[in-house]
């Protein structure tokens, strides 16, 4: 139903007018009209709706994110790092978020933040790198090659069109590797660029052409190529000429990125970006470390959010925030926190409904000094592949039956 | 002839031995070479060529010069303060940190102290650039690659970064851990690294005290350097944990610190007593699943990623059988039919070091040229050596491949083959952060250095806007001393110390290449090319298309008649082949 907007079909001269457009900034609709008529017959413009999922990479400390500040448990599992409720921007008359956080806190005073609480899974593992995968497949235990984006976007569109998810990272996550579509993947877009003479161009093209491969590995690198040569020039283009007056904060992780291909029209419906590095890991003399962090994942999103409803996206574009774990309730002996089980996640956007879903974890009923999980994490995939972007059959894409959150009018 | 032959560990036979697995061998073994040089192994058995790489302690490196340090260290700067906030508050307490007193009195008293901490951080950086352009060197120059190959390894297995460790020396010393064990024993090499400084630092080991066990240490080991996930549970963690309370770094040496250390009864992997950290070791080497995870971890990085469980068990079997002796594993596994069967053939993705390296080894090269930058190359290739991403090292495969990166390996071939000498700077001047090249010219424009910060900040400009400016911006400025300017001054003094990277670009012809290769059409040429730089050929289409550009670029298919100008032709079409997916490939 998106054929008519598909990247590889439009040329590039089309892409620029829509970049330099984006220039003068508050133009609704503009570059996007195709979209909104292409998807007509889609339930109440569905087919335009764009998921962006940010990872917060290395286990986020939950309880000091979406403090309790009137629950005492808290305050005794952690005498030290416990943020005392005068240092808190107060929510409401339960949770505060930390001073830097002003970005949450307007998004959740407009209503425009739903906090999801408790969010984990079963038989929970301690390991990063094992409950990252657990989250980026959707299937934990499972081993599955493909990431619970990428079979979204498979049943979303099992044609494979050209960019329709974008992972603005040096690498790939396996969230999005897909078995049908080739994740358009990159960083830095001014480095998203083929060096050569005008005399090697059309040499260089013959040579990336696909041919027939002789193990699995050059198949995937004849993939890679023919997705780079598609790409290259839009990319780089639409982010060079993406201008905003929006602050996106000190540290700049790829939100800005995206809002310059939403800008120039891309036909992308699936984005994702990660606070890379494990730099949520915060074992040792985490309060000014964390509450860094927390400022610029608070200033990037909000900006990010104020950045669409400027060029009239803000009713399109729902944010997703999630970390593989949280920490445990205690704090440590050295001013920091260690693996822990559940944590709160994210949806952000003009069309969620605001507040509290799923059930802060008792602090005072800890497995093992861990809080139990409130929220299965698939219900939260669920709320963002069925009600958000209308996937009609999501079981196959989340390996199973989960109730969606009434975050969203259905 | 080959059918069968996969994950078949019986020795391929002298008559089976061709040059086309000569170079497999070199390629995997080590990080590929010249036509000479496989022609050398082809000559050889296929034991005494796979003896070469791994017998390597007899051949002589002594060309090889030891790292040249800048001289940038002194005691002073010994035991360093965990963080910036951390050195001012010493200064502000006792008067002096790092060997730098406070301003008895003035405005900005403890400014020499931050800019003695940023010196410290920012030419620790510098120097650390320069160990592993050291280390790429010996990469490329080395007699004995697997030695340097298995270090790469290592590396990324026992993944610890300079960003957290920040002491080049620490770095340094772990590299030259990794060269020493290199092909030795895996759990000598297990001991020593967890009592290296580098990783002890990395891994909070300090941090693991007794009554309060830190569980990052006895995590990792268990999980990345050890067995994998599965083997162990929570409870063998938390109890390992205790058992290396008290290990420490003391500057460059490992001691353990009695007082801090837990001697209480410990059950660790179903064995009980009162264990310490070597217990733990010797207790997770008797483990099967340790001897599986190694081996099947050496075998995809060395041979191919697609390992059955069946397989790796056996490997598994085979080290332990060798007590873990990583030299004769590796040497059943060269000579096995399975390392040369269709399936391992072709079909490993060259990580960025490797793709760097292996360039300019079958370039001929005997140094790595200044000019591209190899640590801006590889950085932008995706593997910052002595900086992972994480404690899990890198991913190997294809992880390593996207769009952007397979772009970049292309402008990776042109930037050797065609440096930009007009662009090219060196990157070792780029200040960092990058906004000190604002900040430092209004300080030398003569503006004060507060108004400069706001300046950099944009605090300025921005208040005024009122709107949409980010939270960070409105953190306080600390009073005394400025943060930017201990910055500026902490780089200034680290970019003058810190020894310069001399900036060549790479000799190497290839007219010669090609003329000595007996070529004498452009056909002949691009096949001289691509037999040099590929390890699987190109489709007759796509050699055609390299043959025509040569063509084109040569006004002539004979290249006697071109044989005065032929290098900036060769160059181009050695660009356009190496931009090809098959030259990720070996």
């Amino acid at each position: 139903m998106l054929k008519g907007l598909r990247l590889g079909e439009i040329g590039r001269r089309d892409v620029l007018r829509a970049g330099l457009i984006g220039l003068g900034g508050g133009i609704a609709g503009f570059g996007v009209g195709p979209v909104h008529e292409a998807s007509a017959s889609a339930p109440a413009g569905v087919g335009s709706r764009i998921l962006v999922v940010v990872e917060l990479s290395g286990a986020n400390d939950g309880l000091n994110t979406i403090v309790p500040y009137t629950n005492d448990a808290y305050y005794r599992a952690r005498p030290k790092l416990g943020v005392r409720p005068e240092k808190l921007r107060r929510l409401d008359d339960e949770f505060g978020v930390q001073s830097g956080m002003a970005g949450f806190e307007r998004l959740f005073k407009d209503g425009q933040l739903a906090i999801v609480h408790g969010v984990g899974y079963d038989n929970p593992s301690f390991s990063h790198f094992t409950s990252m995968a657990y989250w980026q497949t959707g299937a934990p235990n499972s081993g599955d090659p493909y990431g619970w984006l990428g079979r979204l976007a498979d049943t979303l569109d099992p044609s494979g069109g050209d960019n329709y998810i974008v992972d603005v990272e040096a690498r790939q996550s396996l969230a999005v590797r897909a078995r049908v579509h080739v994740p358009l993947t990159f960083f830095q877009p001014d480095r998203f660029k083929r060096d050569a003479t005008y005399e090697e161009e059309s040499a260089l093209d013959r040579l990336a052409a696909p041919r027939t491969a002789r193990n699995s590995a050059e198949a995937f690198l004849y993939d890679v190529a023919a997705s780079a040569q598609r790409a290259e020039v839009h990319v780089r283009e639409a982010c060079a000429a993406y201008r905003t007056p929006i602050d996106y904060g000190l540290v700049r992780f790829g939100l800005e990125r995206v809002a310059a291909l939403i800008a120039a029209g891309f036909p992308t419906r699936i984005y994702y970006v990660s606070y890379p590095h494990n730099a949520f890991d915060t074992h040792v003399n985490q309060a000014d470390t964390h509450a860094r962090l927390l400022t610029y994942t608070s200033d990037h999103i909000a900006a990010f959010l104020g950045d669409m409803a400027r060029i009239g996206r803000g009713p399109d574009v729902a944010v997703m925030v999630f970390s593989e774990f949280g920490r445990r309730v205690a704090e440590n002996a050295n001013l920091g926190t260690d693996h822990g089980t559940a944590g709160p996640s994210f949806i952000a956007g003009q069309a969620v409904r605001g507040g509290h879903y799923g059930a802060m974890p008792d602090l005072t009923a800890l497995d093992d000094g861990n809080m139990r999980f409130t929220t299965e994490f698939r219900r939260v995939y669920a709320t963002m592949a069925a009600t958000w972007m209308g996937c009609q059959d999501p079981a196959p894409v989340l390996k199973g039956e989960f109730e969606p959150l009434p975050v969203f009018q259905a | 002839m080959t059918d069968g032959w996969e994950e078949d560990l019986l020795p391929i036979g002298a008559s089976e031995w061709t040059p086309g697995r000569a170079r497999h061998l070199l390629d995997r073994a080590g990080f590929g070479g010249t036509p000479k040089e496989v022609a050398r192994l082809a000559a050889m058995s296929p034991e005494a060529a796979v003896g070469w790489f791994i017998d390597f302690g007899a051949i002589d490196n002594s060309h090889l010069p030891p790292f040249d340090p800048s001289g940038i260290y002194d005691p002073s700067l010994t035991p360093f303060p965990a963080t910036r906030p951390a050195a001012t508050r010493l200064a502000a307490e006792t008067g002096a940190a790092m060997g730098v007193a406070a301003k008895p009195s003035g405005p900005r008293r403890l400014q020499p102290v931050a800019d003695r901490f940023f010196f410290w951080i920012r030419a620790s950086m510098l120097e650390t650039r320069r160990v592993a352009n050291w280390w790429a060197d010996r990469m490329v120059a080395t007699n004995r690659p697997l030695q340097e190959k298995l270090a790469l390894f290592w590396h990324g297995h026992f993944a610890s970064s300079e960003e957290k460790v920040r002491d080049y020396r620490k770095m340094l010393g772990q590299v030259l851990l990794f060269q020493q064990y290199a092909a030795g024993n895996f759990g000598a090499l297990l001991s020593a690294v967890t009592r290296d400084p580098a990783m002890l630092i990395f891994l909070d080991a300090g941090q693991n005290v007794k009554g309060r066990p830190n569980e990052n240490f006895g995590r990792e080991l268990m999980e990345l350097f050890t067995m994998g996930v599965g083997h162990y549970s929570e409870q063998d963690i938390r109890e390992a944990a205790r058992a290396f309370t008290g290990w420490r770094d003391k500057d460059l040496s490992f001691h353990i610190d009695a007082a801090q250390h837990d001697g209480g009864e410990k059950t660790v992997l179903g064995h009980t007593g009162p264990l310490d950290g070597q217990d733990v070791l010797d207790i997770i080497l008797a483990q099967p699943a340790t001897a599986g995870f190694i081996a099947g971890k050496l075998y995809r990085f060395l041979v191919r990623d697609d390992l059955s469980s069946q397989f790796q068990d056996r490997l598994g079997d085979l080290l332990r059988s060798n007590n873990y002796e990583i030299a004769p594993f590796l040497r059943t596994v060269f000579l096995s039919r399975d390392f040369y069967s269709p399936a391992s053939i072709g079909a490993h993705i060259k990580g960025p070091v490797e793709l760097i390296v292996s360039t300019y080894r079958r370039l001929g090269l005997t140094a790595t040229p200044g000019m591209p930058d190899f640590n801006s190359s590889s950085t932008d290739l995706g593997q910052a050596l002595l900086n992972p991403p994480t404690v899990a090292g890198w991913s190997q495969g294809r992880a390593w491949i996207t769009p952007g990166s397979l772009l970049q390996r292309g402008n990776f071939a042109r930037a050797v083959l065609l440096p930009d000498v007009i662009a090219f700077t060196d990157p070792n001047l780029d200040p960092y952060p990058p906004q000190l090249r604002t900040f430092s010219a209004h300080i030398r424009a003569g503006e004060d250095i507060t108004k400069a910060s706001n300046l950099v900040d944009g605090s300025e400009a921005k208040q005024t806007e009122g709107a949409g400016m980010a939270t960070a911006n409105l953190l306080s400025e600390h009073e005394e001393f400025n943060t930017h300017y201990a910055s500026l001054k902490g780089w200034e003094e680290a970019v003058r110390r810190v020894k310069p990277t001399p900036r060549g670009a790479a000799q190497f012809s290839l007219t010669n290449l090609v003329l000595e290769g007996g070529a004498r059409s452009s056909t002949e040429a691009v096949d001289c090319l691509i037999a040099c730089f590929l390890s699987t050929p190109l489709d007759s289409a796509a050699r055609d298309a390299a043959v025509a550009f040569l063509e084109g670029e040569l006004g002539t298919a004979d290249l006697d008649r071109a044989k005065t100008y032929l290098e900036e032709p060769l160059r181009l079409t050695a660009h356009v082949i190496m931009s090809t997916p098959e030259y990720q490939l070996a």
